[in-house]
């Protein structure tokens, strides 16, 4: 895949080289040039629709924006070219953020509906603010672009278009392949687990959008250089769905989808013309027959019948990989990872769920939380975890005060989870989920991830490794390669461990973990559960499978209506007369120890 | 005075119609967490057909009422066809496209048959203006925001006491569950695609007499009612209603002492505002994250 990607950049430079050389005329290079321009927004909106899954319906807004704020600079303050698209990127690049941030952090749906009315603030600022933006009638006679002064001939001009879209390419590539492109994949597929694992939904989705706000500036810019005039109405909703459509339709997701869709779509309208009144419709069938024949896009299908046809690639070998036993070992002088939890309390509406809870789970022990159904045992660890917030009550970690903070702090202060009802990457690759589980290990900044930097590829080489380890501490090396949701039930939970590993945690909880597994499955999980504790991870456990308690835990709690009816040894808690009433009903002194079952 | 009483109830007329659009736009997506993004154009296709009716000869009472079933089919084709395949997937890219794309068709579609220009649906509502405080108003324009107020009514009335709104509550609540108590989560879906479509298309016959009708009259109007939504709190009926009403008569406010570009561009902008500052909207509440 790799050589295929190397490949495809030489195929894109070579056309890139060779076009204008072909050119018959000046119309010709021209509409190539508008290719490159539309190239240059598709690969920027691939980043947000492709990795994170939102949708923008108002690219063309922003691309209004960077051609009016380009065409302003050169014509009133005779900025180069440069310096135009630079501005030109910061100003879209700031109304990016601004657009996305309140509107990720709710619903990704609204960002489609917040894009489209910023493209209406646009063309209306551009329309009201005449001494500016020249009105309707739009800004005429942008001067030719020039770079420091050198006037750009024709093809100069087309080399800047074309070096951009190359670029840009590559950089994209190279987000797509860092912990920026994992962790956008990862925000769309399941934004609660990324939570816990200390990652930001609303930073990835806004940082996507303003990747994609920078390269619609950009292209703006050049396109107001190109065309040497802009007004209002040359900006649609048409173009923004096309923009859309170009992403889609070339493969979204994939490295090379939008450029190819950003030419089909650029070069169609010109055969398009002879339908006259059917084109716009012909552009909403084009979309509706993308999405159900070819949801993947063209260059997604054919990269899935390439793997088809090709043998799969192999798993890697565990001696790839940093054992578990290296890559999860604490220092002795570490904290002791201890959890607190003094009277917690959480009331939904009238209902309360947990009331004064306390629990101590002691550095490296195996705590296990047991109750009736409805106790208020996934209430307390998803207040543990920040997904709910007390109503009283504290709690903290060797020490450290996590009682208000957000999951992502929390799990970033060392505490991982998983999920009673799987939380996994459903798309990702066995292999990728562990090492988005790895991402609050990994120091490497935007830039780095750009340039792959000689620190990126490093610590990426580590994350991998660390990943092979733990695959391979659980079981899965084997399945590394394939999508995560094609895995049985009984796997993937395991996968969920070796996830919230990765993090390198210094309290693990685990949400029922033995459930919907075979007797074979649940013997396995418990040496697995014993290694972990031996690594010096303390583990808090919620499980109804008494056996499994019994031959684990060190200290057993028992929840019942939301109280803490007994916390001690499982030997003593089995005998504890209120833990018998609490599952049986009522209290008979000659109740057996086996008869205790949840 | 006569100015402001003026603006206030043409803002009114307008903001019902916003609030029938917002009030679709809540219940699919209470139902589904998934909303049509061509209701803009169930709104237009209930006016065009209203007015292509009575170009045939049909009476006026049934040009509407055929115009407004009309929307309703699309809205149920709609999510049979353009949502629910898209249903189970993590992201919301699939039904987004997909009823954009159908709203594009719909709108390229109307555009052919009706022509590109706007006409208004000929409707005794608009036949003479009556005096408020000297303000004048067609009593087409006083109907609209009542219309928009007893739905809400009507709605919440429908959730409390029948057995398909109970089940509309419970599905929004949570889906699964819903499903295990033996509701048919799919039909109350459709159903409340299709009440959606209804109402959008309602508003559509209902304002085609003030405004002008024109193929592309529903792309700004469906605009503005998810906007009005985001506003009010889409989780929140009375709050869609009231956000609606309110957009309404601020956008007279503005057009009237400043323009009309100007009443985008501060419509939008308190909607951005509104969104950083009140995430869940004016009167919305969170929805629970269920882990």
């Amino acid at each position: 895949m790799k050589h295929l990607n190397t490949l495809g950049f030489l195929i894109f430079a070579v056309i890139l080289v060779a076009v204008p050389m072909q050119a018959g005329n000046e119309y010709e290079l021209r509409l190539f040039m508008l290719f490159l321009i539309y190239g240059i927004i598709a690969v920027g909106l691939n980043v947000l629709v492709g990795l994170t899954g939102l949708v923008s319906l108002g690219q063309a807004g922003l691309f209004a924006l960077g051609s009016y704020t380009g065409a302003i600079l050169a014509t009133r303050l005779n900025f180069d070219i440069v310096a135009c698209s630079i501005v030109a990127a910061v100003v879209s690049g700031m109304f990016g953020a601004l657009l996305a941030y309140p509107s990720v952090r709710v619903r990704g749906v609204y960002l489609a509906v917040v894009t489209i009315a910023f493209g209406i603030i646009v063309e209306n600022v551009a329309i009201e603010w005449q001494s500016l933006t020249g009105g309707t009638t739009g800004l005429t006679s942008i001067p030719r672009p020039n770079i420091f002064g050198f006037k750009l001939a024709g093809f100069a001009f087309y080399g800047v278009l074309a070096g951009t879209l190359f670029v840009f390419t590559i950089l994209i590539h190279h987000l797509r392949l860092s912990r920026y492109g994992r962790a956008m994949l990862a925000v769309s597929q399941s934004e609660t687990a990324s939570r816990a694992l200390g990652i930001n939904p609303t930073g990835v989705r806004t940082l996507a959008f303003v990747v994609a706000s920078i390269t619609a500036g950009v292209a703006g810019t050049f396109y107001a250089f190109l065309n040497s005039y802009i007004s209002p109405d040359i900006f649609t909703f048409s173009d923004s769905v096309r923009f859309l459509l170009m992403v889609i339709l070339g493969g979204a997701g994939t490295t090379f989808g939008a450029v190819v869709g950003a030419y089909i779509l650029t070069y169609l309208p010109e055969y398009l013309q002879q339908f006259a009144i059917w084109q716009r419709f012909a552009y909403g069938a084009l979309l509706l027959l993308v999405m159900f024949i070819l949801p993947r896009g063209i260059l997604g299908t054919l990269g899935e019948l390439l793997s088809r046809t090709r043998p799969a690639p192999k798993a890697p070998d565990a001696s790839e990989g940093i054992s578990a036993e290296t890559s999860l070992h604490h220092e002795a002088r570490e904290l002791p990872a201890e959890l607190v939890a003094h009277d917690l309390t959480v009331r939904f509406g009238g209902l309360t769920a947990l009331s004064q809870a306390s629990l101590h789970v002691r550095g490296g022990e195996v705590h296990a939380l047991i109750g009736p159904n409805g106790a208020g045992k996934s209430t307390f660890i998803n207040t543990i975890s920040g997904f709910y917030r007390p109503n009283a009550g504290r709690f903290e970690l060797d020490g450290i005060e996590l009682t208000g903070r957000s999951s992502r702090q929390i799990a970033r202060i060392g505490l991982a989870r998983t999920f009673q009802n799987t939380e996994l990457f459903g798309d990702l690759s066995v292999l990728d989920n562990v090492m988005v589980g790895y991402d609050q290990r990994l120091s490497y900044g935007l830039s780095g991830a750009l340039l792959q930097t000689p620190r990126m590829r490093r610590e990426e080489r580590e994350c991998r490794k660390t990943a092979i380890g733990l695959l391979d501490f659980v079981g899965l090396l084997p399945q590394a390669n394939d999508p995560a949701k094609f895995l049985p039930f009984g796997l993937q939970r395991r996968l969920e461990i070796a996830r919230a590993l990765a993090a390198k945690p210094r309290l693990l909880l685990l949400d029922e973990p033995a459930a919907g597994l075979t007797t074979q499955e649940i013997d396995d999980l418990e040496i697995m559960i014993r290694r972990i504790a031996n690594l010096g991870i303390s583990v808090l456990l919620i499980e109804h499978h008494v056996e499994l308690i019994m031959a684990l835990a060190d200290t057993v709690t028992v929840l019942d209506y939301g109280q803490v009816i007994a916390s001690d040894t499982p030997a003593v808690v089995q005998n504890d007369p209120r833990v018998i009433e609490a599952y049986f009903g009522t209290s008979h002194s000659n109740v057996g120890d086996n008869e205790v079952v949840a | 005075m006569t100015t402001t009483v003026q603006y206030i109830l043409s803002g009114l007329a307008i903001g019902g119609i916003y609030a029938l659009i917002a009030l679709g736009f809540h219940i699919m997506w209470s139902a589904a967490k998934a909303v049509n993004f061509a209701h803009g154009d169930t709104l237009m296709l209930g006016a065009v057909l209203a007015v292509m009716g009575v170009d045939v000869g049909l009476p006026l009472p049934l040009a509407c009422l055929l115009g407004v079933l009309a929307g309703g089919v699309f809205g149920l084709l709609l999510e049979r066809f353009a949502v629910r395949p898209f249903a189970g997937t993590p992201t919301s890219v699939g039904w987004m496209l997909t009823t954009i794309a159908v709203g594009v068709m719909i709108e390229a579609l109307a555009t052919i048959q009706f022509g590109g220009f706007s006409r208004p649906l000929a409707s005794p509502g608009v036949n003479n203006a009556v005096r408020i405080f000297g303000a004048g108003v067609y009593p087409q324009e006083l109907i609209i925001p009542v219309v928009a107020i007893l739905v809400m009514i009507g709605l919440k009335l429908m959730q409390r006491h029948t057995l398909i709104g109970r089940a509309m509550k419970a599905v929004a609540h949570d889906k699964r569950a819903a499903a295990l108590m033996g509701i048919n989560v799919n039909r109350i879906v459709a159903f409340s695609f299709g009440l959606a479509a209804l109402l959008g298309a309602a508003a559509g016959v209902l304002v085609a007499p003030v405004i002008q009708v024109s193929a592309s009259m529903g792309a700004i109007l469906g605009l503005k009612g998810f906007a009005v939504a985001i506003i009010g709190g889409i989780t929140s009926a009375p709050g869609v209603v009231i956000a609606g009403l309110a957009f309404g008569v601020m956008e007279k406010f503005v057009e009237g002492y400043i323009s009309t570009a100007a009443r985008e561009i501060v419509g939008f902008s308190v909607m951005i505002l509104v969104l950083l500052a009140f995430p869940q909207g004016l009167f919305g509440k969170r929805e629970v994250l269920k882990v």
